[in-house]
């Protein structure tokens, strides 16, 4: 089994919380050299022919993210999305809890490569073991140089502001994570204007995911073909994956993209003795389906995508046969109308709607026309809805109305 | 740019919205979140459309026109994305029509019939919430109701600038509330009940009052402030329910009403309200007839007319300007030329050459201030002043010094606008002349009475020789007539009303109400109110306003211009008939544009040291009798 370390190197194994030992082992060694060698703009190179794609879970290209900042003289911001709260994901906190400085330099880079000086971390409010170890990473930080004004006498400015969020679930959309940010309340922003335009205080930003930043430390060290000639042709470089469920050893593991479903499934030790494999959720709770006899698909963006589901934020979570695909719907149907933001008529009614349904199934009180019911309603509210919280809710439902109907019609009364 | 509609083609500016390109085809995209006032929110997806070339419905509300753009409103799947986001507004919904204020008017029933499925599957209870939430002194909420569209949220952010209301909580349990939990309370408030899709936000003083069916509609103009904006009056069994916006008065109120002008209605039926002529006789009123009122009137009159500069007349700010025009017709052939609609502490109304208009306002980079604030003598004007803040920037200085003004506007100002409440003279004329640097400087001047520009044109304003109020009431007149003014109440300390008045051997006083100057009279001449009469007013900034009567007049009163038609017939004098009258209003409709700020004529300032802020919500002017606006203002600020 290939194990991959290259954001996940030496976790485990030495405390590279303290910068000493992030020091020792090559850190700020890139942002140094790009304060003192290298202008943004081939910051900015390395990002995109990286082909590094964002890796909280929309999987956009993060050079052509950059790229569409307006050249206007307005102040920019880079923002650091940390709010990791979709259901199954677990490595920005993994990141931040473990290798806060490896995180910060990423950062560093992002906001040097948009020629940002000011950068803000936004950290889920439940993070708070996360924020406080990133919090003194970045007091180490500034007292090395590393932040603050004329860093390393290059004459280039850079502040950076921890937030944490209050803890909901929407704020991870990164316009709702603005206006969080901001102050006001956590709702998605109509867009346009995107936040390249309009971001944070109405000026130019980039919202890039804690790993997707962390990345750009070893794209600089070991170049951008490195990170490219890895993972497939569309799906570069490497991912971290969040294993849970009914596995035998659930948690992260570092991937090159492209690396099958099963080998996943296999590093995390397989499935419980005598256990049988009934459905896997690749990219967290937003993501569909897929099954034992699709245990071979390459783990990219592209493949996922064209078997009808996604990679998402890399969450693989395990369903095996002791599941009861009712209750677990239910569960996730609960948490989308729950976490809802209630501005958007689908998401806050039609989420609530589904929930109360699939409780009355818990309880075995379903009604003999709620099956069709609650096809139409979770397929007509997806794609209608401001942000993709509310197109979050069908995927998982459809996935186990569709294969696992008999579990259902069991409860009806 | 060119769009298909429908199989409609139109054509539209670039920029344009779909929801208002469908409009000019008069195809009906329904909405709840978006306004045209408030612009697109995205919020509550009922207005989904197909367009050509895109797999996902749109939404029309935030989907600008491209070229070539081909739109279906109603295809199978942009019914079927409708459909259920109807169903969806009704899940929750409590479908109590037959009690709600709403019902027969309501855009959740409209839509759900035109565009329903007309039924559902939802079997689970609805949430329940609470259904009579008091928010402040105006409004109470029906949480139920809410579909969470925030045009409330955005009107108070986007509008009025003060963001007190907020969705708190999330989801389906989302509640409209004020941010800190205080009442919600300013001088708007009662736009969110008219903004308000459903019967969600309620105003006190209609709920459970009325149907719309039941309502006869009357369209007018307020009277309550020098700005003047239009407003229906709903009247039902002879009595006012509510007052509405007029949404197409683009050019005075923008749409919207302050709660002054919606709310302050309840005085005209008011058991107080003066319905038979009185005479004063040993000290106590008694009650008399019209026409032996005009006879006493008249006796006085003529006895006095040897000496002409003994009569004196006071008033037109609130009359009309046809009233105000015969009223100076009437006391000018007596020989008089004391003549002043000024009872209160501004002097000037017509603010001279450069007059602005009221939606010019909203281009200023500019806003200088002088004496009172907009927001209190002209609520709605002040919204544009906000809008001007909110889309240029503009900055708003407070100009009591011309020199420092200049200062603080620096240079780069092209267009600004000069507010002033037209009281001191001196800092009028001043700031005038000295800010005439500015290329685009244009001016205002903001009333205390609501035809008092009015007034000013019509003629009721001292000519060579005669008096002016603070004269007339000095040199104590033999016979002084005063129409809906209260100088005791409002004038100057220094100018001594009672003290004059108590000397003036006969004092007529036309009003709704035993007023403190009515307690002075020697006769008192019930007059109707603004909703009883038509006519015209003059705006602040020159419009032409009309009154249509929505309410008949209480018997025993009548018009200021019947009781001036009564008193010539009892002089035998000839009046100008209705057709010059009219003439001579269009004629003079504003006051010829040289009169500049602070200009001689209008004679000097007087000083009113240790008065109080003139406010329109502690019931300003000469309205005394504000029952209902009582409710919305802090104790202290309410009149003794």
């Amino acid at each position: 089994m290939p194990v991959t370390k290259v954001l996940t190197e030496g976790i485990g194994e030495v405390d590279l919380r303290s910068i000493e030992v992030y020091r020792k082992r090559g850190g700020y060694e890139q942002w140094k050299r790009a304060l003192s060698s290298l202008k943004p703009e081939e910051v900015m190179e390395y990002a995109d022919k990286s082909g590094l794609r964002g890796r909280g879970g929309a999987g956009f290209p993060t050079g052509k993210k950059w790229s569409f900042l307006p050249k206007n003289g307005k102040p920019r911001y880079l923002v650091c999305n940390s709010d990791e709260a979709e259901p199954g994901t677990f490595k920005d906190r993994m990141l931040i809890e473990n290798v806060p400085h490896l995180v910060l330099e990423g950062m560093l880079l992002g906001a040097y490569g948009i020629g940002s000086h000011h950068a803000f971390i936004y950290i889920r409010g439940e993070f708070k073991d996360g924020y406080q170890v990133f919090a003194r990473a970045l007091d180490e930080a500034r007292a090395a140089g590393f932040v603050g004004k004329n860093i390393l006498s290059s004459g280039y400015d850079l502040e950076v502001t921890v937030h944490r969020g209050a803890g909901a679930y929407i704020c991870g959309e990164e316009t709702a994570l603005l206006n969080s940010l901001e102050g006001k309340r956590g709702e998605p922003r109509l867009k346009p204007p995107f936040p390249a335009v309009e971001g944070l205080y109405g000026m130019p930003t980039v919202v890039n995911n804690v790993e997707t930043l962390a990345y750009l430390v070893p794209v600089l060290a070991r170049g951008w073909e490195w990170f490219a000639g890895a993972g497939t042709e569309r799906s570069k470089g490497f991912k971290i994956v969040s294993v849970s469920g009914h596995v035998q050893r659930p948690g992260n593991y570092e991937v090159p993209l492209g690396t099958p479903v099963r080998e996943l499934l296999d590093l995390a030790g397989g499935l419980r003795p005598g256990r049988t494999l009934k459905a896997i959720q690749p990219g967290g709770g937003s993501s569909a389906c897929i099954f034992e006899e699709q245990l071979d698909l390459p783990y990219d963006y592209e493949s996922l995508a064209k078997a009808g589901t996604m990679l998402g934020s890399g969450a693989v979570v395990v369903f095996d046969d002791t599941t009861d695909f009712v209750k677990a719907a239910y569960n996730l149907v609960r948490f989308f109308s729950h976490e809802s933001c209630g501005q958007c008529t689908p998401c806050r009614e039609g989420g609530h709607w589904l929930e109360r349904v699939l409780e009355r199934f818990v309880d075995g009180r379903g009604l003999r026309g709620d099956l069709d019911m609650m096809h139409r309603v979770s397929a007509t509210i997806t794609g209608i809805n401001l942000c993709p919280l509310g197109d979050s809710i069908e995927p998982f439902l459809k996935s186990v109305l569709n294969r696992f109907p008999e579990q259902f019609e069991a409860r009806i009364a | 740019m060119k769009l298909t509609v429908d199989g409609v083609e139109l054509e539209v500016p670039k920029g344009t919205l779909l929801v208002e390109a469908a409009r000019k085809v008069k195809q009906e995209i329904p909405i709840y979140c978006y306004h045209t006032k408030l612009g697109p929110a995205g919020l509550c997806r009922v207005c989904l459309v197909e367009i050509e070339g895109m797999p996902k419905l749109q939404i029309a509300c935030n989907t600008q026109v491209t070229d070539g753009m081909v739109v279906r409103t109603r295809s199978e799947k942009a019914d079927a994305g409708r459909a259920m986001v109807i169903e969806l507004l009704l899940a929750n919904h409590p479908l109590d029509c037959p009690i709600c204020d709403k019902g027969g008017e309501c855009d959740l029933q409209d839509y759900a019939m035109a565009y329903g499925r007309g039924m559902s599957d939802v079997v689970d209870p609805k949430e329940r919430k609470p259904k009579a939430v008091d928010l402040g002194p105006t409004i109470v909420l029906d949480e139920e109701r809410c579909v969470v569209c925030q045009r409330c949220v955005r009107f108070d952010d986007i509008i009025v600038r003060d963001a007190q209301l907020v969705v708190k909580d999330r989801g389906h349990r989302d509640i409209i509330a004020t941010a800190t939990g205080a009442p919600y309370r300013h001088y708007f408030t009662g736009n969110v009940t008219e903004l308000c899709p459903v019967g969600a936000l309620t105003s006190k003083t209609y709920r459970f009052k009325s149907r719309p069916w039941d309502l006869r509609r009357t369209q007018t103009s307020c009277t309550q402030c020098s700005v003047g904006c239009r407003q229906f009056v709903d009247v039902r069994y002879g009595k006012i329910m509510r007052t509405m916006t007029v949404a197409e008065d683009e050019a005075i109120s923008d749409g919207w009403l302050c709660d002054r002008g919606r709310y302050n209605i309840g005085f005209y039926e008011s058991p107080e309200r003066l319905t038979q002529p009185l005479y004063k006789s040993d000290g106590r009123f008694i009650q008399i007839g019209w026409d032996d009122a005009f006879d006493l009137w008249a006796t006085a009159l003529r006895k006095a007319a040897a000496r002409p500069a003994s009569i004196g007349a006071i008033g037109g700010g609130r009359l009309t300007n046809e009233e105000a025009y015969v009223l100076q017709h009437l006391f000018r052939s007596l020989g008089t030329k004391n003549l002043d609609w000024r009872a209160g502490r501004q002097r000037q109304a017509t603010p001279g050459a450069r007059a602005g208009s009221i939606a010019e306002i909203e281009t200023m980079q500019a806003i200088l201030i002088a004496g009172e604030e907009p927001a209190e003598l002209a609520p709605v004007f002040d919204l544009r002043i906000r809008k001007a803040v909110l889309r240029n920037g503009a900055r708003v200085i407070h100009a009591s010094d011309a020199a420092r003004t200049l200062a603080e506007l620096g240079s780069g100002v092209e267009r600004a606008a000069l507010i002033w409440d037209g009281v001191d003279l001196d800092l009028g004329r001043v700031l005038h002349e000295r800010l005439a640097v500015i290329p685009n400087l244009r001016t205002y001047i903001v009333s205390e009475q609501p035809n008092a520009r009015g007034a000013e044109a019509m003629g009721m304003l001292p000519e060579a020789g005669g008096r002016d109020t603070a004269a007339m009431l000095d040199d104590a007149l033999a016979v002084i007539s005063l129409f809906g003014v209260n100088p005791v109440r409002n004038a100057p300390a220094s100018f001594g009303a009672r003290e004059a008045l108590e000397r003036t051997p006969f004092v007529v006083v036309s009003e709704l109400f035993m007023t403190q100057t009515a307690e002075l009279a020697t006769l008192i001449l019930p007059a109707t109110g603004a909703f009883e009469k038509s006519g015209t007013t003059t705006s602040f900034a020159g419009d032409l306003l009309s009154l249509t009567p929505s309410l008949q007049a209480p018997e025993g009163t009548l018009a200021d211009l019947e009781m001036l038609v009564g008193l010539a017939r009892a002089l035998r004098i000839e009046l100008p008939s209705r057709e010059e009258v009219e003439a001579a209003v269009a004629q003079r409709a504003t006051l010829p544009a040289e009169f500049g700020f602070g200009d001689v004529r209008y004679g000097k300032s007087y000083g009113d040291e240790g008065a109080p802020p003139r406010r329109l919500f502690s019931g300003g002017g000469t309205c005394l009798h504000d029952e209902r606006i009582a409710v919305l203002v802090d104790s202290a600020e309410v009149p003794a």
